[in-house]
């Protein structure tokens, strides 16, 4: 259970008062987004977490009446500038003072005066701002590439703007695949509530569902049975593997190293193959549930999940080790896409991300509640920040995972995997989910109103923090790394954009 | 490079020795409907947990007509698992794939026998002959873009049946399209079908390509490609497994149906 507290502040204080909450030792900033309280007001709030004892609070203050503006806290919390952008896509709001004001989600293919989540009582909008950050100067020209791309991945629009073959900066215009995630989960039937969560980022289905139960059984002041604590463990780390063994195939086909291409590719597959056995699908999809699992796991899953897992890790070894030690792949990696540590820091980068670039942290050991009760996690971190490190962070993290995996299997709990949940809410409550997901820190945010319905339910994504890492990384890079860069990253377009 | 290649040389054969197979047992698939009688009303299990209603009751409230439309299903498994009757149960099938939108729905009690879309292989060439160039368009949440990379993978290794994924609609035969394609992707989606040369298909893979999923609805406009493109295979599920995937752009390119579409002169011989 990760305790919230509530710190109401005077709209007069915001600017200052939510930068020095969130530079407090052990503090670090979360989300920030408006929601509707009583009476249909709206309420700015900031989520800032605290690391030293895995609690949080919630900083909120009232947006005035018929107001169009609130003040920004980018400029001494850069962590926050996304998500400001967003309040101002979807609300109608502009943050003064915000450095790089434009529009996130919503751009040319949606109406103006098309602002979801905003009423007609809040008052006129603030207009939307589409627009690309220019660079001036003799020489300087621009690649747009996207939104469709060349592989099979999501779509998205880059705004390369170069200097001869050198990026100079990359303007990233997501949204393309803005789907109204957040309005949708308000919006259904509880008990389906779950199937929508899963479909923010599917791949990585588990952390949402399990970040969404976890949100739910804190709301209830439920905890569901050891049995399904563990599972949900296995089910979590079985994802991470397969992801991460995908992306270190993906690095390795980036730079046309055609045998670690396919050697990881049917790692993953067999990765994936675990979680089939363990839930029924390759992307678990539906398994974890609030109050446990959607079904139980049978000891002949389980024999078969031990024994596949005693075959694949050799096999892992042996593929880590043609990839990272041969020196052409050294040589395209290392110095590529460098994120320096203090900026990671500054905009609040999450994940392998940011533990490449010297972080510490990891939601699993800072909140350890998603985990089965009593597993040390090894935090894997790496300082040089290049694609190497980041590379060399899921290589540790992997086995790591298989570790996990290993011992929870070997002292599975008996018992259900379910307990009965309510089927409403109790009235006026917040609570939060945070999962390591495998890209990094996943907050699910859900808030009932008086009647006990959903008011909001917010989701902070990785992704939606460490875009702005690409950014930063591909700049002063040749253009034909970028995509190289971006792998390292590999980050989702859908759970940024919902 | 020694390692390499000794490493290279102790893989065994990693493709899957046969084609289209059953999922193993206690896999959760698609669901699909038996002619065991269903309790009807009274239990109503289904219709309650399905997210997005896909299953419907009709008929005698005793002894109802089920019917599930795939096409709205997302695969979670919930109304198997709350079927106390096994009217609903997971089909193993890989070969999911339909060139119709209406062979989607399953009926308890079928009215008329609908033939089910088969691989008419060699003998419905058709226009694309044995070469099929993929342009895939992803306008959703990833889970069927990694399953449709998933096909080109040692394990799938769908080259072996002519499929070719290719980075510019100017050269594909084929528009496979993934997720609900709301707002923001209708007119890169439509423009990119329109650099297509003829002839070309569309082929809606996952859930929401077929009919927006758990998106249907909403705010976003996120209903699946039909009100976009004419569709010429579905593929359902969420994610549909790669093999099934497969199955869909043989169907689409293969079948009587689809060549049925494209006159001879737009032929490539």
């Amino acid at each position: 259970m990760i305790r919230v507290d509530a710190v109401p502040i005077e709209p007069a204080d915001w600017e200052s008062s939510v930068p020095e909450r969130a530079r407090r030792k052990g503090w670090k900033y979360g989300h920030l987004t408006i929601r509707r309280a009583e009476g249909g007001k709206r309420l700015l709030e900031a989520l800032l977490l605290n690391l030293d004892n895995g609690s949080a609070e919630i900083a909120s203050t009232p947006i005035i009446d018929g107001g169009s503006k609130f003040s920004s806290v980018t400029s001494a919390i850069p962590a926050a500038h996304w998500a400001e952008q967003a309040v101002g896509d979807l609300w109608g709001l502009h943050a003064s003072g915000h450095p790089r004001w434009k529009s996130l989600i919503l751009h040319e293919a949606w109406p103006p005066d098309k602002f979801p989540f905003a009423v007609s009582a809040d008052g006129p909008p603030s207009p939307r701002e589409s627009k690309f950050l220019t660079v001036g100067g003799q020489g300087v020209h621009e690649i747009p590439v996207g939104p469709i791309h060349a592989g099979i991945i999501e779509p998205g629009h880059f705004r390369f703007s170069c200097i001869g073959e050198i990026v100079a900066n990359l303007d990233i215009r997501l949204g393309y695949v803005h789907r109204g995630v957040e309005a949708r989960l308000a919006a259904v039937p509880l008990r389906h509530a779950r199937h929508v969560a899963e479909s923010a980022s599917s791949d990585s289905a588990v952390a949402n569902a399990l970040a969404h139960a976890q949100a739910l059984e804190d709301l209830w002041g439920l905890e569901g049975p050891k049995r399904a604590a563990a599972v949900r463990t296995v089910a979590l780390e079985i994802e991470r593997v397969a992801n991460h063994f995908g992306d270190l195939g993906a690095l390795a086909s980036d730079i046309g190293f055609a045998l670690g291409a396919a050697t990881f590719g049917r790692l993953r597959g067999a990765a994936l193959g675990f979680g089939q056995t363990l839930s029924g699908t390759r992307f678990q999809r539906g398994f974890v549930c609030p109050g446990g699992l959607a079904w139980e796991v049978g000891d002949a899953q389980l024999r078969l999940l031990t024994q596949s897992l005693s075959e694949l890790k050799p096999a892992a070894a042996d593929a880590c080790e043609i990839l990272f030690e041969n020196p052409g792949v050294q040589e395209r990696l290392e110095g590529v896409g460098i994120l320096k540590p203090s900026l990671a820091d500054e905009f609040g980068m999450v994940g392998p991300t940011a533990r490449a670039s010297g972080s510490p942290y990891d939601a699993r050991c800072h909140f350890a509640h998603a985990l089965f009760p009593g597993l040390a996690v090894d935090v894997a971190t790496e300082t040089a920040g290049d694609a190497f490190a980041r590379a060399e962070v899921r290589r540790k993290e992997v086995f790591s995972s298989l570790r996990l995996i290993e011992e929870v299997l070997a002292a599975l709990p008996q018992g259900g995997s379910l307990v009965k949940t309510p089927e409403t809410l109790p009235p006026s409550k917040t609570a939060i989910g945070i999962v390591e997901a495998w890209r990094g820190e996943l907050i699910h945010w859900i808030t009932t109103d008086e009647q006990g319905k959903i008011s909001r339910y917010a989701i902070r994504d990785p992704s939606f923090q460490n875009w702005t890492g690409v950014a930063i990384a591909v700049r002063g890079n040749l253009v034909m790394d970028f995509p190289l860069i971006n792998k390292s990253f590999n980050l989702s377009y859908s759970g940024s954009d919902l | 490079m020694l390692t390499a290649l000794l490493h290279a040389a102790r893989q065994k054969h990693a493709t899957d020795a046969v084609d289209f197979p059953d999922l193993p047992e206690g896999v959760g698939g698609l669901p699909r409907l038996t002619t065991e009688p269903c309790l009807g009303e009274a239990c109503g299990r289904c219709v309650n947990v399905c997210p997005t209603g896909a299953i419907q009751l009709s008929g005698d409230p005793e002894n109802p007509d089920v019917s599930l439309d795939r096409g709205l299903c997302v695969t979670c498994g919930a109304c198997i698992a709350g079927c106390p009757t096994q009217t609903i149960v997971a089909d193993p099938s890989t070969k999911s794939a339909v060139i119709h939108r209406e062979e989607l729905v399953l009926y308890s009690k079928p009215t008329e026998t609908k033939p089910i879309a088969a691989l008419d292989g060699v003998k419905a060439l058709g226009p694309f002959r044995r070469s099929v160039d993929v342009r895939v368009v992803s306008t959703g949440c990833n889970a069927t873009d990694l399953e449709v990379a998933a096909t080109a993978n040692a394990i799938f290794d769908c080259s072996r049946f002519g499929i070719h994924f290719v980075a510019s609609p100017r050269f594909a035969d084929v528009l496979l399209v993934t997720g609900p394609v709301g707002r923001a992707m209708q007119k890169p989606l439509v423009s990119c079908f329109e650099a297509m040369a003829d002839p070309r298909v569309v082929i809606a893979v996952g859930t929401c390509a077929i009919s927006g999923g758990v998106h249907r609805g909403g705010y976003a406009d996120a209903n699946g490609v039909m009100p976009h493109l004419e569709v010429h295979a579905f593929v359902p599920g969420c994610p549909p497994h790669p093999w099934s995937i497969v199955h869909g752009i043989l169907i689409a390119t293969r079948s009587k149906a689809t060549n049925a579409n494209h006159s001879p002169q737009h032929g490539r011989g």
